[in-house]
């Protein structure tokens, strides 16, 4: 995504002022390396250090991968993340779909409001969840006041209310991606199966869904990733019965000052996620070696 | 079965909708409600907790807030358009290679990133600037790659004739740059200014990290109360920063941001 600025023509040919052009780009590099890769590098060297004596050790590590509470914490998150992605997905389709198809004056409307919540900073959208979900809470309180329950159901800090909070914060980008990809499938194949007799249910299995693998498989990537890193939500809709590995990590630092091991946490995120980015990465360039070795054989 | 279908579509439409609308209305309701006990939709309304937004406890933060978004949005704006500038107009050498450098924050969590920068500031003995200055730092790191590549991409897209049209009519590349590049590429980099704005605005997962007591921006001290209370005085803090942002967008949007941007940027 970050090379179209690249491969597209520059707009001149490159001036004399070669120099001046490593000028220019100093401050910008200068402000990445002391607050980017050398953070990073510190914080790498770090998990491979005892916090006290500052001495080399693998004990962080392998106290992640003993202690029980760090894979579970490991294991939560990749749950919730893949929960999310699949709900994001299952949610955002329906959405997209129109969104790409339509072209009725309520699109605009659909487009606004599934779009304008992510404006509105995670604060705002995770208490609006806190409201509704607390033991105190909108649902429960009705549900009380109407008589059908006694005592209020556990709606909130459990994966639940993680899972819902976080759905809501990531469907925009999932629609969006879910969308874009829709719009790239030739309405004329719906069109063409349609007028052959298929029904509406057979349209949508054996073409818009097969033809839109690609889309799907984008926002389950970008919803997994969001989710996995969240903080804001987890922190505050999971509390402290619910922890993931960005909320433990932040405990690490500021509750127990265990530098070394939040280290070792945060590199355990920072694999996961690379991981779920290099099987994205894998699946684009399979899908467009099969895509060109098809067009070969074709000419 | 075609009817039935097409009715499911619509159904599930609403609903998602509804699920998207939802938390966002009952905070809305939430700040109108007289009663403070956050429960049911509010029959009757006030703007009473709206008072309470001017009390020193969520104007200092709001202020930092602003302030610190400001400097990071002028910061990242500067640095993200001469980057653009060297590696896409100049085509120095390498520039790929460049590009996926300062692109790279990209793709590490924000809140490993502030992980990283807290424990670098503690080893090297820093724990002074955290605060104020900490904070812009590693917000000018998170969004400084989004300010380059919206720069480096309007760049990359305009019409390079124009340029060698006013460099073939004999004008300097100063003046080129003056009339011709910089008019071309701002609403590229005006939507960018503002995007680094809202994220700084709106961060939590870097600044979690390194406010300081005294030194809190405005969503660090908003879960900080949220902990212990979720009273409508936190609904109307939240309504009242949406609007802050909804404005700010507004206002850059006038300034010639997203639409024309939209439009192919060809005023």
């Amino acid at each position: 995504m970050s090379t179209i600025a690249l491969t597209a023509p520059a707009a001149m040919p490159g001036a004399p002022a070669r120099s001046s052009g490593y000028l220019v780009l100093a401050p910008s590099c200068l402000v990445l390396t002391i607050f980017f890769a050398l953070p990073m590098g510190t914080m790498i060297g770090m998990s491979f250090m005892d916090a006290q004596t500052l001495s080399p050790t693998l004990l962080n590590y392998q106290r992640f991968f003993s202690d029980g509470l760090s894979l579970a914490g490991l294991y939560r998150t990749a749950v919730m993340s893949i929960l999310v992605a699949v709900c994001v997905t299952v949610l955002g389709y329906p959405v997209a779909y129109y969104l790409a198809r339509s072209r009725s004056r309520w699109r605009a409307l659909v487009f606004a409001l599934a779009l304008a919540p992510e404006l509105a900073g995670v604060v705002l959208r995770t208490y609006g969840w806190l409201i509704i979900l607390e033991d105190r809470g909108f649902i429960n309180d009705m549900l009380i006041n109407l008589g059908l329950i006694a005592s209020p159901l556990p709606l909130s800090k459990n994966l639940f209310a993680v899972v819902v909070g976080l759905t809501h914060v990531v469907l925009p980008f999932g629609i969006l991606s879910l969308t874009t990809s829709i719009q790239g499938i030739d309405p004329n194949l719906e069109r063409a199966a349609q007028m052959l007799g298929a029904s509406r249910l057979s349209v949508i299995r054996h073409i818009i869904l097969p033809l839109s693998v690609p889309g799907i498989v984008s926002s389950l990537l970008i919803s997994f990733t969001m989710a996995a890193s969240a903080y804001a939500t987890p922190a505050l809709l999971g509390g402290a019965r619910f922890k993931v590995l960005a909320t433990m990590i932040y405990e690490q630092v500021l509750f127990y000052i265990d530098w070394g091991f939040a280290a070792v946490m945060a590199i355990a995120l920072l694999i996961m996620m690379l991981a779920i980015s290099f099987l994205g990465i894998r699946y684009e360039t399979r899908r467009g070696n099969r895509r060109s070795n098809r067009e070969g054989e074709a000419s | 079965m075609n009817r039935v279908l097409t009715c499911l579509f619509w159904l599930a439409i609403a609903l998602v909708l509804t699920f998207i609308t939802l938390p966002l209305a009952v905070v809305v309701a939430a700040s109108l409600s007289p009663s403070s006990a956050v429960t049911f939709l509010p029959w009757e309304w006030t703007t009473v907790w709206y008072g309470n937004l001017l009390a020193d406890r969520w104007l200092q933060p709001f202020l930092l807030s602003v302030k610190i978004a400001t400097v990071v949005a002028g910061i990242s704006g500067v640095l993200g358009v001469l980057a653009a500038y060297a590696v896409v107009y100049e085509r120095l050498p390498g520039s790929t290679a460049i590009m996926a450098g300062l692109l790279s924050p990209l793709s590490v969590p924000q809140i490993v990133k502030g992980v990283a920068i807290v424990l670098f500031l503690s080893i090297i003995g820093l724990q002074g600037v955290l605060g104020t200055p900490a904070l812009i730092a590693a917000h000018v790191v998170l969004a400084l790659p989004f300010v380059t590549r919206m720069a480096a991409t309007s760049l990359a897209n305009f019409d390079g004739n124009l340029d060698r049209a006013a460099q073939s009519l004999g004008a300097t590349k100063r003046q080129r740059l003056q009339h011709i590049v910089l008019p071309m590429i701002k609403p590229g980099v005006l939507s960018g200014v503002t995007f680094a704005f809202i994220i700084s605005f709106n961060n939590i997962p870097l600044s979690v990290f390194l406010v300081r007591p005294g030194d809190t921006t405005l969503p660090i001290a908003v879960i900080n109360y949220l902990e212990y209370s979720l009273d409508p005085v936190m609904a109307a803090v939240n309504v009242a920063s949406m609007i802050f942002i909804l404005t700010v967008i507004f206002l850059f949007e006038k300034v010639g941001g997203f639409s024309a941007q939209l439009h192919g940027g060809s005023k």
